[in-house]
């Protein structure tokens, strides 16, 4: 029987093979789809999507035997997803963090939608809203927020990862998800009618109340 | 008891708002919460819209497919890597 090395034993050789490299595949195949859509929301394009999940791929199967086999596979592999990602970042110049989402209200949908007269009640009052903006827009509005918000809202958003995993894979403590998200959510919300705006969807004028 | 619910108890619950829709509070608090909500209509508006937000963009940002080529060419790609032959360097 195979012994388990401790991690800090497999970490010291990681050339000692604990997943046969034929076991990648198919556990790569079942989270390509998310983390496709992972990459389209974080680099904002295709080209550059496809680029970082291949890359991620590579860098992954290459770190293969680090993998505990049973443990969770999607987290560690978006770990690796958000690391490329980070650092090809790094490699170019950080753009300017828009702040025009920073002041957004609570409810600020919900209060617009009202002042707009859409639907805010009933089993899924916002589904109106949504369905006129549609997916592009909808992909328009969370590539607005602020880099550190959308990475985490799009972990969130794209796949049913707790926000323990959230952390995993970004390597930060669990508060920090926490309120990334919640702040992430209220600029989401701002970004959604902005966009509804600019699109002619609902029209742009002053209402008293939320800014 | 839930007859006793005020609107002190209203703010507390919309403090839990986003702890509620993602079920990170305790057993008890959901509770209170869920209690809360079957008796004040106007917290259950606002939590219910921003449930179907969440949903709704959740939604949205799902209906995305991996482009074909994509997967086949990371297939080859371990492949090349897996049998030890030349692996394109990546960008």
């Amino acid at each position: 029987m195979l012994e388990q090395p401790s991690p800090a034993a497999r970490s010291a050789s990681p050339a000692q093979p604990l997943c046969p490299p034929a076991d990648f595949e198919p556990l790569f195949a079942a989270v390509a789809g998310t983390a496709f859509g992972i990459a389209m929301r974080l680099t904002r394009n295709q080209a550059d999507a496809e680029d970082l999940v291949q890359e991620a791929a590579l860098l992954a199967f290459r770190a293969f035997a680090s993998f505990e086999p049973g443990t969770n596979f999607r987290a560690w592999f978006f770990k690796i997803l958000t690391n490329c990602y980070f650092s090809k970042r790094r490699r170019e110049k950080s753009r300017p963090v828009t702040s025009d989402l920073d002041d957004t209200p609570d409810l600020y949908l919900y209060a617009r939608s009202a002042e707009a007269g859409f639907p805010t009640q009933g089993p899924d009052p916002a589904a109106q809203l949504l369905d006129r903006l549609g997916t592009e827009r909808v992909v328009a509005a969370i590539a607005r927020l602020p880099e550190e918000y959308r990475v985490v809202s799009t972990l969130y958003f794209m796949e049913d990862l707790s926000y323990e995993e959230i952390a995993e894979v970004l390597g930060c403590p669990i508060g920090t998800v926490r309120s990334r998200l919640h702040r992430g959510r209220k600029m989401l919300q701002k970004a959604l009618w902005l966009v509804a705006e600019e699109s002619g969807i609902v029209t742009r004028h002053a209402i008293g109340g939320a800014q | 008891m839930s007859h006793s619910l005020n609107r002190t108890t209203c703010e507390e619950a919309f403090r839990r708002l986003d702890d509620f829709l993602d079920r990170r509070l305790p057993h008890a608090e959901m509770h209170l919460i869920e209690e809360h909500l079957e008796i004040c209509a106007a917290c259950a508006r606002e939590f219910t819209f921003e449930a179907s937000v969440l949903t709704g963009v959740r939604q949205k940002l799902r209906q995305l497919s991996v482009p074909p080529d994509l997967m086949a060419r990371i297939a080859a790609q371990i492949r090349a890597a897996g049998e030890g032959g030349p692996t394109p360097e990546s960008p």
